[in-house]
């Protein structure tokens, strides 16, 4: 009997100096794991990015614009807003022949104002650096250069990704270093999912979807638009009364 | 008392290939004029919807590598109204053989591209009914069927042409009536 209890008496002191030994880890090393933990997942310290401003305006019941991204009078009879990808080869068909002899006869008339919209489509893999990397270019007051570059070059980048050396090429290095740390804090991210989920209630379906809005009606068109038939057409809208 | 036309296979697949092919012609066609664009009023609406309509089947052509811009644009503003034309001839059924030999041609000209597209593996739209349609191996299939059916359509059409109607080619023993018994003198 009392070699059983000394046994057991033993044993359970065995365990509980055990368990003691194991729970008391030095407080030292702990801080010292975690902090080597956290520095091992810390990515390595970006550049900090200029203060952008992510307000939006409405313009002629069109809400959610972002200004940096639109164009022309917000006093224009017309108000367009085109949905586009910048790896569509349609969008750069109506990007280039388009919407840039709007721009001149239209935009810059005070008879239309102009709203870029962002919708990267899913298959093309390099649409959304893209339309980060143009946002980012819009607020620093780059957007219509870099536009045109990413549309300009868009069989380049598409195939290798290289976005950045596009965008590069046509800002200064001081204007990349902050378009870089804008694309990079995903500052102006919300924005562009935020054209995305407007495009998505329309419904946009394929892009380029232009929607024209006058008069409280609003008219979605999908497909590339010729400048000759949208002349017509826009005339015709704007003299509408 | 005048007979109806004989009832047999090649007359049931003339009638199935005039309305199916004709039906999928006509709406073909007024798919790319109206879709997905369908703004029809005012006037100005409707122009500018169906232009828009045909720009993008345009490069719907243009996107099978096969013609320049010029043919691929004459080709798209003239193939749609030439598919309701052929469809609704082929519906109402007058001169059978040349529209049915027209649908032929049509549909294997078709097939034919769109087989080429699928073995090249090219990522495009089929561009057959004006909205987006992704161009697969179904597709393939699909117009297949079609180009059968219009063969078969076609070659029925000329084999029926060729046996006198019932109406037509009265014989004597086929003759009933008061004039049954007469004959035509030389």
């Amino acid at each position: 009997m009392n070699r059983r209890l000394s046994t057991v008496s033993a044993s359970l002191l065995t365990v509980l100096a055990c368990g003691t030994l194991l729970r008391a880890v030095p407080p030292n090393q702990n801080a010292q794991t975690k902090t080597t933990a956290a520095k091992k997942a810390a990515p390595p310290k970006a550049p900090e990015a200029p203060a952008v401003s992510t307000a939006t305006i409405s313009v002629n019941g069109v809400t959610d614009i972002d200004p940096t991204k639109a164009f022309g009078s917000k006093t224009a009879p017309v108000v367009v807003e085109i949905y586009s990808d910048f790896q569509c080869p349609a969008c750069k068909q109506l990007f280039l022949n388009t919407t840039q002899k709007v721009m001149d006869n239209y935009v810059n008339t005070g008879k239309i104002y102009l709203v870029h919209r962002d919708f990267p489509l899913p298959m093309h893999a390099y649409s959304r650096v893209a339309a980060s990397y143009s946002r980012a270019a819009a607020h620093i007051g780059k957007c219509e250069a870099v536009e045109m570059v990413l549309f300009q070059n868009q069989e380049k980048w598409e195939t290798n990704g290289d976005v950045k050396g596009i965008v590069a090429g046509v800002l200064s290095p001081a204007e990349m270093k902050k378009v870089q740390a804008i694309v990079d804090a995903k500052t102006l991210e919300p924005m562009i999912e935020k054209d995305k989920q407007l495009g998505l209630t329309l419904p946009v379906t394929q892009t380029p979807t232009s929607v024209f809005h006058t008069k409280g009606q609003n008219y979605p068109y999908a497909g590339t638009l010729s400048y000759d038939v949208l002349k017509e057409f826009l005339d015709q809208l704007i003299a509408q009364k | 008392m005048l007979q109806s036309s004989p009832f047999n296979y090649r007359r049931i697949i003339l009638w199935i290939g005039r309305l199916v092919l004709g039906a999928i012609f006509v709406y073909a066609g007024f798919a790319k004029l109206l879709m997905p664009n369908t703004h029809l009023w005012p006037m100005f609406f409707l122009k500018f919807s169906v232009s828009t309509n045909l720009t993008m089947f345009q490069q719907q052509v243009e996107s099978y590598k096969m013609l320049s811009p010029a043919a691929a644009g004459l080709l798209a503003h003239t193939l749609p109204f030439v598919e309701i034309v052929v469809g609704l001839m082929l519906v109402v059924g007058w001169g059978l053989r040349i529209w049915a030999s027209v649908v032929t041609l049509i549909m294997v000209g078709f097939l034919s591209v769109v087989t080429r597209a699928y073995l090249l593996h090219m990522d495009i739209n089929c561009g057959c009914f004006g909205t987006p349609e992704k161009l697969t191996g179904m597709t393939v299939v699909r117009d297949a069927s079609f180009s059968a059916l219009a063969v078969l359509m076609t070659c029925f059409a000329f084999i029926e042409a060729r046996k006198p109607h019932p109406w037509n080619a009265a014989t004597p023993e086929h003759s009933t009536g008061p004039h049954a018994n007469q004959t035509v003198s030389s």
